[in-house]
């Protein structure tokens, strides 16, 4: 991949969706830069900061997305060109400030991207965040391929300032993930001199604006008729119309070429989705009255359809819509091509299949243990394997049925049986001290488990603070465990308050998250969870106290930094003539329970062994083994 | 009668979480899956191994007392109120040193001590007690280390989780110190002797200890951190009848609490329990009514009457008779035991057919219950 | 440029391997490289806990008329190259066909996680080539342990692609790319590079 910033408009380069992105708003001028992290939409911001400081931009990464869109729209009212972007969990955060944004007018053009993740594939939850745009009143627009990412999130700065209103630019994980080509515009070479002006009465702050926002939105929907991203292609008079947006157009424009449709089927594309272009979609409806609607997640667009169709609906011959609705299309998780196959099958009575029953019935003969599936481990050496072999222990020694809540990041695992299963909810960003502090008021009913919030590092300080301070305040009863591995990990380590630089590399003091917590007054301890004695004996203690808001922090740096940087500490192996095997009794605790993937039980020796390409050499699992048959010897 | 050996999940959901625990440490130190702490017996992990040995010695399960019985003494197990035993009478250590620091008359340390001294044991597993009378189980090597375990802190303790611990490469010979309920469960250890460990027949001598109720472990040694000064203390003390007194020693003088104040911290498990007088040790050893600073010591077996006999011989025990007023009383206090033990498991299984843990023929039952 | 051409259209072509494996490498180099040949290339990939010991499928399409989506369609793959078997077999189970190309690399990785055992390599092969329309088996983890790093499987597996001829791409149009990525390394490469064509030659 050339720099992102490569001078060479006309050109063709293969990129990602959120590269694309990226590249649409360096086009644009775009000044300044702030997000949180949140797969699928992490790499916009980094895809700037690779070239930010050569381009005078400025990029950050905030605690957490308000704070990353507030920080946006300042620049924006200074008049800089600005952009924030995050995950469909972000923009449920920065809820309250988008909403009174959109209700006031910007400076400098100001665009928001969400990225959703249908299916959930990297998220706790799924959502369609195209309809914050029809709740909040705000222009959306949805790309449907990685040139469109680009030349969308570019227009979008445009539209912001012709409009003067935030504008969002909504992509899911295949396209922001996928690569593609796009050919490049001419990077722009805007200068800035940031000055907020602040004089007769401009910008508005104060009152509702409603009625002028919704003045603003039918400027926008004028734009949206000409609009080059929406298209049409097909028949005059089709059999059959698709409407349909984003990564689905993809699905449906190749499925209709693969089945050979493409004289029979007509596929209106829409590409600026809210406000929806009413003449357009009308003209659209007029070419047929049989209408599919091809989309992801929820019927955004199938229900704004069925709106206008409804309020147009006096005299006219009745449509037949086929969607989410009727069930035609999943009303839930991602699309794939063979969705569309088996809609266009249904409703049009073909019977298209890729391949023949023959081999279907091959297919089915494939032995079950065949089909395994790998799923996701912590990784080897990972402390937070460490952290939570810790809690299980301290949990089931305690005995009064304790438990944790989760929260977001990669130690999300402890609810799987690779984090012993101690984690028992889970719902968003900070959420497992808010659960924790309700939990923690229920003594008076009798409530009588311990209560251990376990958050990460980079969870603490986008939203477990406000939480632990009501935990402090109204006197709750439960332990805070900080699993401090000062990374951002499972995003893909971008810096966080406590990691001691900023996304553009220049050194930022380290906020210690044990020294926050002395400062509110409550018990601290630091442990090493490596040390399972120590942390385990501190976790005891701490739960026995039993009374107010505790605070453990389990610190050791992330494996996978460590592992870049140094060398493995140590060379672990299974002694094969103390290893018992299946004799032993222990019912292969290692590879059974401990789960770590760098040891496996070699079904030929019947003995457990270490997998030398995946065990990192941290030797903590030397401590798990009954007979004693790991050993670990420093390099 | 033939059983199935279940697992430890079994062990949890029979046993352990229906309070039928007596702490002994059968079942743990031989896997990680079960841990004694504070009291408790902890299952960590599910094992899905659908046989266990935690299961299998746990003296909570089925226990066929015949194949015991005559597997140490040759014969069934009858209604004999302190079962099967060679010879009855009294003895105390013969040193006055060892009698001080020692229960009653110190007969258990000198039998232990001297074992270990003639050579028939290398090791001794004794319950030892912390400057805060916390109580643990104890690898003793030397008379002086014997020493140290002296005195009886009236807490139930899971000796057996100690040897369980023995690494299986070691090859020296032990003793242990077991409460009837231990004893039990070695017994079954030795009937079907446990796989790839530290080898069962290693274990030479097991003196048995005199036993109404044990105290919860974790519970009772917090109620005594409360009320007393426990640095200070030096012996515990039940005197029997009528005195109804739970006794700590210091070097000042007695501090008595009302047993009323202690009975509440007994094992509920202890209720379900047969045996008073350790009937399946080779040795048995407690407090005489009505003479102080003497043992009554029961011999049972012959590694049991050996061993007598070399401390007589080596001046290390002084011995006299029992009386018959104090054998007599010994035997209606045991069969109390054995009566309300019985009753209580059929009050709790609702069931003459059920007797829990208990394999006893129905004529012993029958016997008992008249 | 290359002169060899587009055999179908769109060719799709599924590059499976275990996290760490290095697939996404060969999947980049050949995207670049059919990119710079005008071809519309959409490389899609879909991850289970991909850094932590899942699976990456990397969909590679290629067509000259339009933009294809980032997923396969069931049962339409062209070409399927597996690092791992009991990958490659899941890869066919969904995305194979009667006439797909199949190359493997018959080293298998336990799945972390699970103690159940992974299934009999002879039997797995075998049917992997049951379900494929043709079968090549590429020892490249073995012969990259010889040229002195298991690593360079990747770079093995991307020759025997190349040597294979279903993409439009030669040693000459794709050689540009393998420089670009190991400005200090593409000697060594390119060598295990070559070696892949040499096993293809071998296998065929």
């Amino acid at each position: 991949m050339p720099d992102i910033d490569i001078d060479a408009p006309g050109t063709t380069a293969l990129l990602m969706g959120n590269e694309a992105i990226a590249r649409g708003a360096l086009e644009a001028g775009v000044g300044f830069a702030a997000a949180y992290p949140g797969t699928p939409s992490s790499e916009i911001l980094p895809t700037i900061v690779d070239v930010a400081k050569k381009r005078g931009i400025y990029a950050e990464w905030s605690t957490n997305e308000i704070v990353a869109l507030e920080a946006a729209t300042a620049a924006s009212l200074a008049g800089v060109r600005a952009m924030s972007s995050m995950k469909q969990n972000g923009t449920q955060v920065a809820l309250d400030f988008l909403g009174n944004l959109a209700q006031r007018g910007v400076g400098a053009g100001l665009v928001l991207v969400t990225v959703d993740d249908p299916g959930a594939h990297n998220s706790s939850n799924e959502q369609d965040t195209r309809h914050v745009a029809k709740w909040l009143d705000i222009p959306m627009l949805e790309p449907g391929d990685f040139q469109e990412a680009k030349d969308m999130t570019k227009w979008a700065f445009d539209l912001s300032e012709e409009v003067d209103i935030i504008c969002m630019v909504r992509a899911v994980s295949k396209i922001s993930h996928t690569r593609g080509n796009v050919k490049l515009g001419e990077l722009s070479t805007r200068k800035y001199k940031a000055s907020f002006p602040y004089t007769g009465g401009r910008p508005r702050m104060w009152g509702i604006a409603h009625d002028i926002q919704h003045k603003k939105l039918a400027l926008a929907r004028e734009k949206y008729e000409i609009s080059p991203f929406n298209k049409y292609v097909g028949p005059e008079k089709p059999e059959l119309l698709i409407i349909t947006s984003g990564a689905a157009w993809l699905y449906t424009q190749e499925v209709v070429r693969t089945m050979g449709l493409e004289k029979r089927v007509g596929i209106l594309k829409l590409g600026t989705i809210w406000p929806l272009p009413e003449k357009l979609v009308t003209d659209a409806l007029d070419k047929s009255l049989q209408v599919l609607f091809v989309e992801e997640i929820d019927p955004f667009i199938e229900g704004s359809v069925m709106e206008l169709a409804a309020s147009q609906a006096t005299g006219k011959p009745q449509h037949t819509f086929y969607g989410k609705r009727s069930g035609h299309i999943n009303a839930y998780g991602e699309l794939s091509p063979d969705d569309v196959i088996k809609a266009l099958n249904k409703i049009m009575g073909l019977s298209y299949q890729a391949r023949d029953t023959a081999y279907l019935k091959k297919v089915e003969a494939i032995p079950r243990e065949y089909a395994i599936n790998r799923g996701g481990a912590l990784c080897p050496g990972c402390p937070h394997r460490a952290s939570f072999w810790n809690i299980r222990t301290a949990l089931k020694l305690d005995g009064r049925g304790g438990f944790a809540t989760g929260d977001i990041g990669c130690y999300t695992q402890g609810l799987l049986p690779g984090g012993f299963s101690v984690v028992k909810t889970l719902y968003c960003m900070g959420g497992s001290a808010g659960i924790a502090t309700g939990l923690g008021k229920l003594g008076q009913f009798g409530f009588t488990q311990p209560v251990l919030a376990v958050c990460g590092d980079s969870t603490f300080f986008h939203a477990t603070i406000p939480a632990v301070i009501n935990g402090i305040f109204n006197n709750s009863n439960f332990t805070l465990v900080v699993l401090d591995n000062t990374a951002t990990a499972m995003t893909g380590f971008q810096p966080h308050p406590g990691t001691g630089r900023t996304a553009l590399g220049e050194p930022a003091r380290a906020i210690k998250i044990e020294d926050v917590c002395r400062s509110l007054g409550v018990p601290v301890e630091v442990c090493d969870p490596f040390n399972f004695k120590d942390t385990t004996n501190t976790l005891l203690k701490m739960m026995a106290i039993d009374n107010g808001v505790r605070v453990i922090v389990m610190k050791r740096e992330c494996e996978l930094i460590r592992g870049r940087r140094d060398a493995p500490p140590f060379t672990v192996t299974v002694d094969p003539d103390v290893c018992l095997g299946d004799d032993c009794g222990c019912d292969r605790l290692c590879t059974r329970i401990f789960l770590c993937p760098g040891l496996r039980f070699n079904k030929q020796t019947g003995k457990s062994e270490i997998d030398p390409i995946l065990c990192t050499g941290c030797g903590v699992c030397v401590d798990i083994c009954p007979q004693g048959a790991i050993k670990r010897e420093a390099k | 009668m033939v059983t199935k050996v279940k697992g430890a999940k079994e062990l949890q959901e029979e046993v352990i979480s229906k309070g039928l625990c007596t702490f002994c440490g059968a079942c743990s130190g031989s896997c990680p899956y079960l841990v004694s702490y504070k009291g408790r017996m902890v299952l960590m992990d599910n094992c899905n191994l659908s046989e266990g040995q935690c299961y299998q010695y746990c003296p909570r399960t089925f226990t066929d007392m015949d194949a015991l019985s005559q597997e140490v003494f040759g014969t069934p197990y009858d209604d004999k109120q302190m079962g099967t035993y060679k010879e009855i009478l009294i003895a105390r250590s013969t040193k006055e040193g060892v009698r001080g620091r020692a229960q009653y008359g110190g007969a258990v340390s000198t039998l232990m001590s001297l074992a270990i001294k003639e050579g028939l044991i290398d090791k001794a597993i004794l319950t030892r007690v912390n400057s805060d009378k916390v109580p643990e189980p104890f690898l003793a090597s030397s008379e002086n280390e014997v020493m140290q375990c002296a005195g009886s802190s009236y807490m139930a303790c899971p000796v057996i989780e100690r040897f369980n611990k023995i690494p299986k490469e070691e090859n020296f010979n032990v003793g242990i110190v077991a409460t009837p309920c231990q004893g039990l469960a070695i017994r079954k250890m030795k009937l079907q002797p446990p796989h790839n460990r530290f080898p069962i027949d290693n274990l030479k001598l097991v003196i048995g200890l005199f036993c109404t109720w044990a105290l919860a472990n974790d519970q009772f040694q917090r109620f005594l951190l409360e009320t007393l000064n426990l640095p200070l203390v030096k012996k515990f003390d039940i005197p029997p009848p009528p005195a109804n007194t739970f006794d700590a020693y210091t070097a000042s003088g007695k501090i008595s609490i009302s047993l009323n104040q202690v009975r509440k911290f007994t094992m509920p498990t202890c209720a379900y329990c047969l045996d008073m007088t350790s009937e399946f040790a080779d040795v048995s050893v407690g407090s005489v009514e009505g003479i102080e600073g003497w043992n009554t010591v029961v011999v049972r077996t012959k590694v049991g009457a050996e061993l007598i006999a070399l401390a007589k011989e080596k001046g290390e025990l002084e011995t006299a008779s029992l009386p018959a007023a104090n054998l007599a009383h010994l035997k209606e206090a045991a069969l109390i035991k054995k009566r309300r033990g019985l009753g209580e498991i059929i009050k709790r299984t609702g069931d003459q057919k059920n007797l829990l843990y208990l394999g006893l023929s129905q004529q012993v039952a029958d016997k008992l219950l008249k | 440029m290359t002169t060899k051409k587009l055999k179908k259209d769109p060719l799709n072509l599924i590059i499976i391997g275990v996290a760490g494996q290095g697939n996404v490498l060969i999947s980049q180099l050949v995207c670049n490289a059919l990119a710079n040949e005008g071809y519309l290339v959409t490389f899609g990939q879909t991850y289970s806990s991909n850094q932590r010991g899942g699976s990456v499928n990397n969909y590679v399409r290629v067509s000259k008329e339009i933009q294809c989506s980032p997923l396969v369609p069931s049962g339409a793959a062209d070409v399927i190259l597996g690092m791992e078997p009991l990958d490659t077999l899941r890869m066919l189970a969904q995305f194979g066909n009667p006439k797909v190309m199949t190359i493997v690399n018959p080293r298998p990785i336990d799945v972390a996680g699970r103690v159940s055992d992974y299934p009999d390599l002879e039997k797995l092969m075998e049917t992997i080539k049951g379900l494929s329309g043709k079968t090549l088996v590429i020892n490249a983890t073995a012969e990259a342990e010889k040229l002195g790093d298991a690593r360079m499987a990747n770079m093995i597996l991307t020759g025997a692609l190349v040597g294979t001829g279903i993409l439009p791409l030669d040693e000459k149009s794709i050689a540009p790319f393998i420089q670009e990525r190991f400005p200090n390394d593409f000697d060594i490469n390119m060598a295990a590079f070559s070696k892949g064509i040499e096993l293809y030659q071998a296998a065929k």
